[in-house]
C-alpha cells in the first residue's frame, strides 16, 4: 500500500468493513439482473449487462468463503477491472469513500484466515472497527487461488 | 517498421500473387495481350519501387525478369513453359527476399546471379532478327523508371543513344522490322506501326529538349533528373501509342514535376503545342497524334487540378507519389480503393456491434411502450443501424477467390513435379465472405487442394487405363446457401481407398475389426479426419507435411464450420466445407431452459421439432436415454438442463416435470453427427453479437461466448461443438461414427437392460423399481400432506393423490420435503413415499429370490447389492383400496371377464404386467415359455386373446405364432406380439406370422388399448 492515493471505497460484506482503492473502482451498481452461468465456478455469480459491456459478476461471499446469507443485503456491486476485463463484485452495502492516515495501517495478522490472507492488502485501524483492504488483482486471479474459491 | 517499406511489402506481395496467377494463365494462352501487359506492368512496378527504396538485389532480379517479359510483350519471344518456370522462379526469389526484408527490414545478402544469368540467356536466346544489338536492346528496354540504382550491364546513356539514333535510319526506313514484329505479335497497335520503342525514344528526346528550350514552360522542368524524366515520358508515350485504355501512376508520372511546379493553364497550352509539333514532326498520322493528345489532356486536367490544390512548398517525393496515385485513381476503377488498416475495420466492426446491441435494446423498449414519441426516430435509427452494419460488414468482405489466388500456381508446380495432368477449375471465386473467416480457411483449402492433386488425381497412364480422361480435374466451387458459404472441392481422382483406411485404422487402434466390419465405406473414409491419419504412404514434398486432415477439420470447426466428404473409390472425392459468413454477428436461435435463455448458433440448427405426448413426435426412452423418432430414424437426444448441470429434470415452477406436456427439440448438427437438444421453449431467431466470456469462464466448452439481447439481458451462447465433446463419452466419435448410417443409432438393437430407479425406504434397505413404471419423481412439502379417510393424500395437479408408505410402520417425515415416486395408471395417480432417491442405473433385473412378502416382487442383485424390487401393482391396489375392491367385487362374474394368455420368459415382466392387466379387469393366465403355452392348448384351454413375447429361448414368438396359426383351437384367437424391437421390419414379420398387433414392451397404455381393440374386434366378429 505504498501508492500515493489512500482513498478507499468502503463496503460491508457479512458485517465486515472492507475497502478497495478508489482508483480501481469503475462503478458502483445497485441491484442488477444477473444471468447465471451454468457450470461456472461457484464464485461466479453470473454475467450482467453494464451499458453494453458484459461484466462477470463475482460472488464475494463465496469467493471469501463466507456464509451465504443475503437478508440484510442491498445487493450492491462494485465494478472493477482486471486484465482489461470488467468484473462486478457483489457486496452487501456500499459506504463512503474514505481516506485513512498512514499510521493506522497494519499488515495482515498472521492468524488471519488463509482465504482472507490471500486477498487482503492490509488492515486499517479505525475507531471502533477494522477495515480490510481487498486487493483486486489477487481477488480476481482465479488461476492462482482456485483452491481458495470455495 | 518504416511506413513506406511496410506499404511496399504489402503492395508487392499482392502484385506478386497476381503475377503468379496471371503467368499461369498466360502460359495457357500466350497470345493474350492484356494479360501480358498486366504482368509486365506489375513486374515493372515492383522493379521501379525497389529502385526507389534502394533495394538493389530485388531490383536486379525483377529487372531480369522484366527483360524476358518485355520480349514477350514486344513479340520477340514466344511464351514457353520453360521460360515461364524461370520467371516464376525469379518471382519466388523475390518472395524470399521480401520475406527476409519483412523480418529484418534489411535486404538480405545473397547472390542472384544464377537466376539472372538464366533469365538473360532466355532473353537473349529469344532474340529474333531484330537489328539492334543485345546490349543496346537492354538499355533501350523501355520502362526503366529508376535509372540511378540500376546496375545492369550494358547500360547506355541516352546521349550516346541519341547520337546513334541520328546516324541510324529513321522510323520510316524500318519497315522490315516493323512488319516482322507485326506478323509475330499479331497485334496492330500504334506502337509497332510507328516503329516500336526506338521511335518512342525519339519522340521523348525531342519533346524533352523542347520543354527545356521553351522559356515559358522551362520552369516546370526545374530540378528534374533528365534521364529519369525521359524514362517516365517514354512510359507515357508508349502507353498512349500502344493504345492502352487504362493509365496508371507510371504513365502520368512523367508529368509529376508539373504539379509540384504549379502548372498554369497557359503553360499547359504551351506544353500541348510542343507535344503536338513533336508528334507531327516524327510523321505520326494525324489520328494518332490526336490519340496521344487526348491522353495528355486527360492527365493535364488532373495535373492542373492537383497543381492548384498543391501548397507552394515543394512536396516531398512520397507526397508526389501518393498524389499521382490519387490522381490516376479518378480514372481507373482498379485504383478506386484505398488501403485501410485492418485494425481500423476491426474497431469499426466492434463499434457497430455495440450499436446493434443498443439498437436492439431501444427497439425492445419501444415495443414495451405503447405510444411513444420516440417511435419514428427510433425506426429511422434502426434502419440506419442495419444499413451501417451491412456496410461495415461489406468492408470486411472479400471474395473467396483471394484464398484461391495461390492455387493455380500450386497446381501448375504440382503438375510438373508429379508428372500429372490436372485441370483446376474455380467457380464462384467472387463469392464474398468475412476476411477473418477467409484467413482461417486459406490454409485448410490449400491443403485440401494439394491433397487432391497429390493423392486424388492419378498418373495420366493410370487414368487412361481406368478409362478416364488423361487430365484430371479439381474443381473448386463456392456459393451461398442459407447464410452460409459452401465450398466444395471435387476431384475425379482415385477416391479414398477403403481397405487401406481400414488397415490404418486398425493399426492406429482407432477401431476394432468388428467395428470396422459394421461401418459403411463413408464412415471409414471419414477416418482421414483423425489425427495422424495420412494416407500417403510416403511423405512427399507435396503433402504429408505433418498437417493432416485433422488439422483441416479442427481449423474449420474452430470458425463454426463443418467439413464433410463423399468419396467413391475409383471415381473421385468431394469435400464440402460449410462456413458461416461472418463470425462477429451471427444469427442464433434463442431457447429457454428452466429460467434462463440461451442462444444456439443457427448454423448448427437443422430443424425444430415439437414433441408432446399427443403429437406426432414424442420423446421415447431406451434405458433412460431419451431418443426421438424422426422420419424413420432414431435420434439421440440430450437435455439441455442436464448438459448445463442443472440436475435431472424434476420440477419447474409450474409443477411440470419429467413428462412435460411439451418439449422442444432443436435438431443440431455438428460435423456429421446429428442429435437433438431438448429445451423447454423456443423463441425466435436473433442477430447476436458474439462476445467472448471472461477468462474465468473460458474453460467452459459448453459456451461459445455470450451476448446481450434486445431486452438488455445477457445470455450465454451454446457451442454445439462443445456440447458434443461433453457428451462424447456416449458417442465415441462424432465424425467417425456419424454420417448417413451412423448419425442415427441402429434402431433394431436395444439393450435388454433397463433403467432401474434405486431408492431407500424403511430401514434404508436397497429398493428398486423399473423406471419405466414410474411416471414422475416429485418432492412435496410434508406440510401439504393431508389426510382423507385416515389415509394420507396430496393435492397433485388438481386431484387428490393417495400416498403410500412402503412399510406400514414407516411414518412420513416430520417436516421438510418428502420425495415421492408417482405412479400413474390411467387417470389415477398414486405416490409412494420414499426416504431418498439414490440413483438411476441400467441393469438387468434378474429376480434371484422371489418374495412372499406383499408388495415385493423379489430380490435381485443390482449394482452389487441385494435389492428389493417393489411390486407396484400391489401398492396401486393398496392405494385405491376401494376401487380395488370394487373391481374385485366383479370376481363373481369371472366368466364374463376376458381371459388373456400371457407368455413371456421374463418372470419379472410377468409379475409386472399381470397385476396391471388384472386391475384392468382381465383374467390372466401367465406362462413363461411357448412350450408351456402350447401345453395349455393341448389341454383345451381357450382364451380371448394371447399376448406373447417375441424374444424367448427355445421357441421364439414368431415360431410360436406360426404354430398357433397352423391349426388347433387357438387358430383364430387374436394374438398380440410384445417386443422391445420396433422396427418396421419387425412389425411386418410379426404380421406375417399371424400376430394381429405388435406392441412395444414398455408402452403400457398402448398394450391396454390394443388388448381392448382386439377383444372388441373379436366380439364384433362373433
Amino acid at each position: 500500500m505504498e501508492n500515493e492515493n489512500r482513498d478507499f471505497v468502503t463496503f460491508r460484506l457479512s458485517g465486515q468493513l472492507c475497502g478497495i482503492p478508489v482508483l480501481s473502482v469503475h462503478d458502483v451498481l445497485s441491484e442488477q439482473a444477473i444471468t447465471a452461468v451454468p457450470l461456472a465456478p461457484p464464485a461466479v455469480a453470473g454475467v450482467l449487462n453494464l451499458r453494453g459491456r458484459i461484466v462477470t459478476a463475482i460472488d464475494l461471499r463465496k469467493r471469501l468463503g463466507l456464509e451465504d446469507q443475503k437478508e440484510n443485503s442491498e445487493n450492491m456491486s462494485i465494478v472493477v477491472e482486471y486484465e482489461e476485463e470488467p468484473y462486478s463484485l457483489l457486496i452487501d452495502s456500499v459506504g463512503d469513500v474514505m481516506s485513512f492516515p498512514e499510521e493506522s495501517f497494519e499488515r495482515n495478522p498472521v492468524t488471519l484466515d488463509v482465504c482472507w490472507q490471500e486477498v487482503s492488502g492490509g488492515i486499517f485501524r479505525l475507531e471502533g472497527e477494522l477495515l480490510v483492504i481487498l486487493d483486486v488483482e489477487k481477488l480476481l486471479n482465479f488461476e492462482r487461488s482456485q483452491a481458495v474459491a470455495a | 517498421m518504416d511506413d513506406l517499406l511496410n506499404e511496399f511489402l504489402t503492395e508487392t506481395a499482392e502484385s506478386i500473387d497476381e503475377v503468379d496467377v496471371e503467368l499461369v494463365t498466360l502460359e495457357q494462352d500466350p497470345t493474350n495481350k492484356p494479360i501480358l501487359d498486366n504482368i509486365f506492368r506489375l513486374v515493372h512496378t515492383i522493379k521501379g519501387t525497389c529502385g526507389f527504396l534502394g533495394l538493389p538485389r530485388l531490383e536486379t532480379v525483377a529487372h531480369a525478369g522484366e527483360n524476358v517479359l518485355g520480349k514477350y510483350r514486344d513479340g520477340e519471344l514466344t511464351v514457353t513453359s520453360d521460360s515461364v518456370t524461370l520467371i516464376l522462379a525469379a518471382l519466388d526469389r523475390i518472395k524470399e527476399i521480401l520475406a527476409a526484408l519483412e523480418a529484418t527490414q534489411q535486404e538480405p545478402e545473397g547472390d542472384d546471379s544464377d537466376i539472372i544469368s538464366q533469365l538473360n540467356v532466355v532473353a537473349s536466346g529469344g532474340q529474333l532478327e531484330v537489328a539492334a544489338p543485345a546490349a543496346e536492346e537492354a538499355a533501350i528496354e523501355m520502362p526503366e523508371i529508376t535509372q540511378p540504382a540500376t546496375i545492369l550491364p550494358g547500360q547506355v546513356s541516352l546521349e550516346e543513344l541519341e547520337a546513334a539514333f541520328a546516324a541510324a535510319p529513321g522510323p520510316d526506313d524500318e519497315d522490315d522490322t516493323e512488319e516482322e514484329i507485326q506478323s509475330e505479335s499479331e497485334q496492330e497497335d500504334l506502337l509497332t506501326r510507328i516503329g516500336g520503342v526506338e521511335a518512342v525514344k525519339v519522340i521523348v528526346h525531342l519533346f524533352h529538349n523542347r520543354l527545356f528550350a521553351d522559356i515559358s514552360v522551362k520552369g516546370l522542368m526545374e530540378g528534374v533528373n533528365k534521364r529519369d524524366s525521359k524514362d517516365k515520358m517514354g512510359n507515357f508515350f508508349s502507353a498512349c501509342l500502344a493504345g492502352k485504355a487504362e493509365s496508371g501512376p507510371s504513365i502520368s508520372a512523367a508529368f509529376e514535376p508539373f504539379i509540384s511546379h504549379g502548372m498554369t493553364e497557359k503553360q499547359n497550352e504551351t506544353v500541348r503545342k510542343l507535344l503536338q509539333s513533336v508528334l507531327e514532326e516524327v510523321d505520326l498520322a494525324p489520328l494518332d497524334v490526336d490519340a496521344v493528345l487526348v491522353e495528355y489532356d486527360d492527365i493535364a486536367v488532373n495535373i492542373l487540378e492537383q497543381a492548384r490544390s498543391k501548397a507552394k512548398n515543394k512536396p516531398s517525393e512520397s507526397d508526389t507519389k501518393s498524389a499521382a496515385g490519387a490522381k490516376s485513381g479518378e480514372k481507373s476503377i482498379a485504383n478506386q480503393s484505398i488501403r485501410v488498416n485492418v485494425q481500423v475495420l476491426e474497431d469499426l466492426m466492434t463499434m457497430v456491434s455495440e450499436l446493434v446491441l443498443t439498437r436492439n435494446q431501444l427497439m425492445q423498449l419501444l415495443r414495451n411502450s405503447n405510444d411513444s414519441e420516440f417511435s419514428i426516430p427510433l425506426q429511422r435509427l434502426s434502419q440506419c443501424t442495419t444499413e451501417l452494419q451491412e456496410g461495415v460488414m461489406k468492408t470486411r468482405m472479400q471474395p473467396v477467390g483471394n484464398a484461391w489466388a495461390k492455387l493455380p500456381r500450386i497446381i501448375r508446380d504440382l503438375q510438373l513435379e508429379l508428372n500429372k495432368k490436372i485441370d483446376l477449375q474455380m467457380l464462384g471465386a467472387d463469392t464474398e465472405l468475412d476476411r477473418q473467416v477467409l484467413e482461417m480457411i486459406k490454409d485448410p483449402l490449400t491443403h485440401m487442394v494439394r491433397n487432391s492433386a497429390d493423392h486424388g488425381i492419378e498418373m495420366p497412364a493410370d487414368r487412361l487405363a481406368a478409362g478416364k480422361k488423361e487430365t484430371g480435374t479439381i474443381r473448386l466451387n463456392a456459393f451461398h446457401e442459407g447464410g452460409h458459404i459452401i465450398i466444395e472441392i471435387t476431384d475425379d481422382g482415385a477416391g479414398l481407398p477403403v481397405e487401406k483406411l481400414k488397415a490404418k485404422a486398425l493399426k492406429n487402434e482407432l477401431a476394432t475389426q468388428e467395428e470396422l466390419d459394421e461401418m459403411s465405406d463413408n464412415q471409414i473414409q471419414r477416418f482421414i479426419f483423425h489425427a495422424g491419419f495420412s494416407t500417403a504412404e510416403k511423405v512427399t514434398a507435396v503433402s504429408g507435411r505433418g498437417v493432416g486432415m485433422d488439422v483441416v477439420r479442427s481449423n474449420i470447426e474452430k470458425i463454426g464450420g463443418t467439413v464433410d466428404l463423399k468419396s467413391i473409390e475409383g471415381k473421385g472425392t468431394s469435400f464440402s466445407i460449410k462456413i458461416p459468413l461472418t463470425l462477429a454477428i451471427v444469427s442464433a436461435l434463442i431457447v429457454k431452459c428452466r429460467e434462463d435463455r440461451f442462444a444456439i448458433p443457427q448454423i448448427s440448427v437443422l430443424e425444430l421439432v415439437r414433441a408432446s405426448n399427443d403429437s406426432e413426435h414424442s420423446i421415447e426412452h431406451i434405458n433412460n436415454t431419451p431418443v426421438l423418432r424422426l422420419r424413420d430414424r432414431l435420434l439421440p437426444l440430450v437435455r439441455l438442463e442436464e448438459i448445463l448441470g442443472l440436475g435431472a429434470p424434476e420440477k419447474d415452477e409450474d409443477g411440470n416435470d419429467i413428462t412435460k406436456q411439451e418439449d422442444y427439440i432443436v435438431i443440431t448438427q455438428v460435423g456429421t453427427f446429428t442429435f437433438g437438444i431438448v429445451v423447454d421453449q423456443v423463441f425466435d431467431t436473433e442477430e447476436i453479437v458474439v462476445k467472448p466470456v471472461a477468462p474465468i469462464l473460458r474453460d467452459l466448452q459448453t459456451f461459445a461466448g455470450n451476448t446481450i439481447l434486445g431486452d438488455g439481458k445477457v445470455i450465454m451462447i451454446l457451442d454445439p461443438n462443445g456440447i458434443v465433446n461433453q457428451i462424447s463419452d456416449k458417442v465415441s466419435d462424432s465424425s467417425g461414427f456419424g454420417g448417413e448410417e451412423g448419425e442415427i443409432m441402429p434402431s433394431g438393437i436395444i439393450n435388454e437392460r433397463e433403467a432401474i430407479l434405486l431408492f431407500s425406504a424403511g430401514q434404508n434397505r436397497h429398493r428398486a423399481v423399473p423406471l419405466s413404471l414410474v411416471a414422475r419423481l416429485e418432492e412435496i412439502d410434508v406440510k401439504d400432506i393431508e389426510s382423507s379417510d385416515g389415509k394420507p393424500v396430496y393435492q397433485y395437479r388438481g386431484r387428490l393423490m393417495p400416498l403410500v408408505n412402503l412399510d406400514s410402520s414407516r411414518k412420513f417425515k416430520e417436516e421438510g420435503r418428502q420425495p415421492i415416486l408417482v405412479f400413474a395408471d390411467g387417470d389415477r395417480t398414486m405416490g409412494i413415499a420414499v426416504d431418498e432417491i439414490v440413483d438411476i442405473l441400467e441393469d438387468k433385473i434378474d429376480i434371484e429370490l422371489s418374495s412372499e412378502i406383499d408388495g415385493q416382487v423379489g430380490t435381485a442383485v443390482i449394482d452389487g447389492n441385494a435389492t428389493e424390487i417393489i411390486d407396484v401393482a400391489y401398492y396401486i391396489e393398496k392405494a385405491f383400496g376401494t376401487l380395488g375392491s370394487s373391481s374385485t367385487s366383479g370376481h363373481t362374474s369371472t366368466q364374463n371377464m376376458p381371459e388373456i394368455l400371457l407368455i413371456d420368459d421374463s418372470k419379472f415382466f410377468l409379475n409386472m404386467i399381470r397385476p396391471l392387466l388384472s386391475a384392468a379387469g382381465y383374467k390372466i393366465t401367465a406362462v413363461d415359455s411357448a412350450a408351456a403355452a402350447l401345453a395349455l392348448r393341448e389341454k383345451g384351454n381357450d382364451f380371448d386373446i394371447i399376448v406373447s413375447d417375441i424374444e424367448m429361448p427355445d421357441m421364439d414368438g414368431f415360431s410360436f405364432a406360426e404354430e398357433v396359426r397352423s391349426g388347433g383351437i387357438w387358430q383364430t384367437t387374436p394374438m398380440i406380439a410384445l417386443s422391445s424391437h420396433h422396427t418396421p421390419k419387425d412389425f411386418a414379420r410379426g404380421r406375417e406370422v399371424g400376430f394381429d398387433d405388435y406392441v412395444v414392451k414398455l408402452e403400457r397404455d398402448t398394450l391396454m388399448t390394443t388388448i381392448m381393440d382386439q377383444i372388441n374386434r373379436k366380439q364384433n366378429a362373433a
